[in-house]
C-alpha cells in the first residue's frame, strides 16, 4: 500500500508552520504534565502490578488506550530540525489508525510472510523478525547472518549492524553510511543465498541511523527492494521527529514502499513511571501510524535501571501497551524484546522466555529481536538465542493470558535479581563453530537445559 | 535575615516548586547578605543532591531532575563570579558535553549533564549530533575543564575517537579531559581511544568528574579512570 501524499504534505507542512516549543519544555513539561494528567483522569496512577507482569484487565488496557490517544491528541509530535510541533485532530489519528493495514506482507516467493492484527490469546502465529541492529565485525557479518536465516522460526531479517565498511569505520550521517546501506543489503544477499532463503523479507536499513544507510541502499538497483522490504523509522523518544526520519519517510514514499513506525518510552524517564510509559507508547504508536502511515511496528517501554525490558515493571507495561493496541485498533504492532544478559548464559534464555511470551499472548503481531547483551558489545549475537526466542513467540500463539501469567511468576524469580548486573556471555566466535555454524557444546547444553525447565514451567516447546 | 534563613530559603527555592527566578533572587540574597560563598554553595549542593539521591530511588523522574539541574545551573550562575572574590576553594569545574555527530539520542546526554549540574559543574551543553570541532572550540572558547562525549550508536562512536585526535592535531589535549560514555561504550573501548574516564552510568559520570579534577594529574592521563 503506498504511502498517501495529501497525508505525506500535510506532516511537513505543519512540521515548519506548528506551534514553535524547545525540546526542554517539551521534554520537562509537555510530556510529563499531560502523561500525568491523563493517568489522573482515567484512574491510572500506580495500577502498575508487578506481581502480576501479563495484565489481564481488559478494562485497565482500554482505559491506558483512551489515555495515550489523549495525550497523542493533545500533544502531537515535535519536530527537532524546526522545533515545531506537527499536531493531529482526534479524527485525523482515529483516520491514520483506519487507513493501516490489517494484514501485509513482507517478503516473496516461498519468503513471503503475512502480518495480521492479532487479539489478545490470538492462535494465528506471530512473527518473528531477526534479530535487532547489534554490531558485528565485516568478517563475521555474512555467517552470522547466514546462520541467523537458516533458523527456520526466523520470518524476516532486520540486523546485525555493520561496524566498518571495507575496513574503514563506519561513521553515522556520513557519506560511509550511503556506502553501508548498499553494502549491508550485499551482504545481507549473499548470507541469504548461501542460507537458501532467496526472497525473505528485509527491515531497511539495519546499519543505519540516519537517512543516508536508506538513501543509499533502499530501492536502488541491488539494494533492498520496495515491494518486498519495510523501511525503519525511528523516531526518538518522546514523540519527537526530525528531519532524519522525515528524509526516509520521503524517500519511502518516492519509492512507493511502505514504512516500519518504532520508538520507546524509558520507565523513569521523561514519562515517568511504568504507567507513564505505557501512556506514553501508546500515544507515540498512534502518532507514529498517523505520521509516518506505518504499516508495522509500535513504540514499546524499557526500564531505564538496567536499560532492558524483561523485568516486572517493564513486563506488565509492554503487556498493558499491546494489549491496549490489539483491542482498540487492528494495526499490526510490533515490539522489540530488550535482554541485557549475552550468548550462552542462562539469563538471556529466561529473558526471552518471559518476554516472548507475554507478547504473544498481548496481540502483538510481529516482535524483533534479540537484543543480546543489551545490544551492548560488538558480535554478541548468535543464532541459537535467535531460534529459542522465536520458537517461544510462535509456541505461545493462542496461551492464556492468566497462564502466561502463572509462568512468568515462576521464570522471573531465575533472572531478576540480575538486571542490572547481567552476564556478559560469549562471543559469537566464542560459542559458535563459525565454518559449521553450530552452537558449541557448552552453548547447546544451556540451550537444551533451559528450554526443558520453561517446557516444565508450562511454556508449549515440545 | 539571618544566615540561616537566607541558606534555607535558597535551599527550598532549588528543591522546591519554584521557578528560576526564584532561584536566582534567593541566590542574590545569599550574596547581599554577605555570607561565606562556600556555605552558600554547600547549602545549595545539598539540596540538588537530594533531589538527585530520590531519583537514583525511584521517587522522581528525569523531568522533575532536569528541571531541579536548570535551578543548580542558575544559582550557580549567580554565586560563581563571587567565589574567586571570596577566595573559597569551592571545587567543581567547567564541562562542555553533548552527543557527537550523526547521533541524536538526547536522554542519556541529559541525564548525565543533570547529575554533573547536581554535583555542582557549570555545564555547557552542546546539544545533540555535535561536530568534533564544535566541541573542540566550544571548550576552548569556554575555558572547560572536562569535555563530555555521549553517543548511543556503535556508528557514532568513531566521532569519539575524532575529538581526541582533533585536540592531538591542534596541540590542546593537555588542556580537557576528555570522559566518554552511552551505550555502546565500554570501558576498553574508552581505554583504546585514549579518553581521561569512562563511567557507567549518570550517578556514576558525576563522581567520575569529581575524581578528575581533584586528582591533580593534568590530561591526558596515563590510564582510563573507571569509578
Amino acid at each position: 500500500m503506498a504511502l498517501n501524499r495529501e497525508r505525506l504534505m500535510q506532516v511537513l507542512d505543519r512540521a515548519h508552520s506548528g506551534p514553535i516549543c524547545e525540546p526542554f519544555k517539551w521534554d520537562t513539561e509537555v510530556i510529563p504534565q499531560t502523561i500525568a494528567a491523563a493517568l489522573k483522569k482515567y484512574d491510572l496512577v500506580k495500577t502498575c502490578d508487578p506481581d502480576n507482569p501479563v495484565n489481564q484487565d481488559d478494562d485497565l488496557a482500554d482505559r491506558f488506550f483512551q489515555a495515550g490517544f489523549d495525550v497523542a491528541v493533545e500533544v502531537g509530535m515535535l519536530c527537532l530540525d524546526t522545533q515545531r510541533v506537527i499536531k493531529f485532530s482526534r479524527e485525523e489519528i482515529q483516520h491514520g489508525l483506519d487507513a493501516a493495514p490489517a494484514e501485509f506482507t513482507l517478503g516473496e516467493g516461498k519468503q513471503k510472510v503475512t502480518f495480521r492484527h492479532r487479539g489478545l490469546e490470538d492462535p494465528f502465529p506471530p512473527v518473528w523478525v531477526a534479530p535487532l541492529s547489534i554490531a558485528v565485525t565485516e568478517d563475521l557479518f555474512i555467517p552470522v547472518v547466514e546462520g541467523i536465516v537458516r533458523e527456520s522460526v526466523v520470518d524476516c531479517l532486520e540486523g546485525p549492524s555493520l561496524q566498518t565498511i571495507w575496513g574503514s569505520k563506519l561513521r553515522a550521517g556520513s557519506p560511509y553510511e550511503l556506502l553501508a546501506g548498499k553494502l549491508q543489503a550485499d551482504l545481507n544477499y549473499e548470507a541469504i543465498r548461501r542460507a537458501g532463503r532467496e526472497g525473505i523479507g528485509m527491515y531497511a536499513v539495519g546499519t543505519a541511523p540516519t537517512h543516508y544507510g536508506v538513501l543509499g541502499g533502499y530501492g536502488i538497483p541491488g539494494g533492498y527492494k520496495p515491494e518486498r522490504d519495510i523501511v525503519l523509522l525511528l523516531t526518538p523518544v518522546e514523540m519527537k521527529t526530525s528531519y532524519e526520519v522525515l528524509h526516509k519517510l520521503c524517500q519511502t514514499y518516492n519509492c512507493g514502499g511502505i514504512t516500519y513506525g518504532g520508538s520507546w518510552s524509558m520507565i523513569g524517564g521523561y514519562a515517568g513511571g511504568p504507567e507513564g510509559a505505557a501512556v506514553s507508547c501508546i500515544a507515540c504508536t498512534l502518532l507514529l501510524y498517523t505520521a509516518y502511515q506505518a504499516s508495522n511496528g509500535a513504540s514499546f517501554p524499557y526500564d531505564m535501571k538496567y536499560m532492558g525490558n524483561c523485568g516486572r515493571k517493564a513486563q506488565w507495561a509492554l503487556g498493558v501497551v499491546f494489549q491496549a493496541l490489539s483491542r482498540n485498533t487492528h494495526i499490526c504492532a510490533n515490539s522489540v524484546l530488550n535482554q541485557t544478559a549475552g550468548p550462552a548464559t542462562k539469563m538471556l534464555l529466561y529473558e526471552s522466555a518471559v518476554g516472548m511470551m507475554n507478547l504473544a499472548v498481548s496481540g502483538a503481531t510481529s516482535c524483533t529481536g534479540p537484543r543480546t547483551a543489551g545490544g551492548k558489545f560488538t558480535n554478541y549475537i548468535t543464532p541459537l538465542e535467535t531460534r529459542f526466542a522465536g520458537e517461544v513467540f510462535k509456541a505461545c500463539a493462542g496461551m492464556s493470558r492468566a497462564k502466561a501469567n502463572d509462568i512468568a511468576n515462576r521464570l522471573l524469580p531465575l533472572y531478576e535479581a540480575d538486571l542490572g548486573k547481567a552476564p556478559k556471555g560469549k562471543s559469537f566466535p566464542e560459542c559458535y563453530d563459525v565454518e559449521r555454524l553450530k552452537p558449541t557444546e557448552e552453548w547447546q547444553r544451556i540451550y537444551d537445559e533451559v528450554k526443558d525447565e520453561v517446557i516444565k514451567a508450562g511454556i508449549p516447546l515440545n | 535575615m539571618v544566615q540561616g534563613d537566607v541558606l534555607e530559603r535558597l535551599r527550598e527555592a532549588i528543591v522546591g516548586d519554584s521557578s528560576l527566578e526564584d532561584v536566582e533572587e534567593a541566590a542574590r540574597a545569599v550574596v547581599e547578605s554577605g555570607i561565606d560563598i562556600n556555605d552558600a554553595i554547600h547549602a545549595a549542593t545539598e539540596a540538588i543532591r537530594s533531589v538527585g539521591d530520590c531519583f537514583e530511588a525511584g521517587d522522581i523522574y528525569l523531568p522533575e531532575l532536569m528541571i531541579a539541574g536548570r535551578k543548580m545551573e542558575r544559582c550557580m550562575s549567580v554565586l560563581r563570579p563571587h567565589i574567586k572574590a571570596a577566595g573559597s576553594s569551592v571545587q567543581g569545574g567547567r564541562i562542555v558535553i553533548g552527543t557527537v555527530s550523526g547521533d541524536i539520542h538526547d536522554i542519556g546526554k541529559n541525564l548525565v549533564a543533570t547529575m554533573m549540574a547536581v554535583r555542582g559543574f557549570d555545564i555547557m551543553d552542546l546539544g545533540v549530533n555535535v561536530p568534533p570541532l564544535k566541541f573542540v572550540h566550544a571548550a576552548k572558547d569556554a575555558g572547560a575543564d572536562i569535555i563530555a562525549l555521549s553517543s548511543l550508536m556503535t556508528t557514532s562512536l568513531p566521532y569519539q575517537q575524532e575529538v581526541i585526535d582533533v585536540l592531538k592535531e591542534t596541540g590542546l589535549r593537555d588542556r580537557f579531559y576528555v570522559i566518554v560514555g552511552g551505550g555502546p561504550v565500554t570501558p576498553e573501548f574508552a581505554e583504546s581511544i585514549g579518553a581521561d574516564g569512562w563511567a557507567e552510568n549518570a550517578a556514576a559520570a558525576a563522581r567520575l568528574c569529581e575524581m578528575l579534577m581533584t586528582s591533580g594529574e593534568k590530561p591526558p592521563l596515563a590510564k582510563t579512570v573507571v569509578p
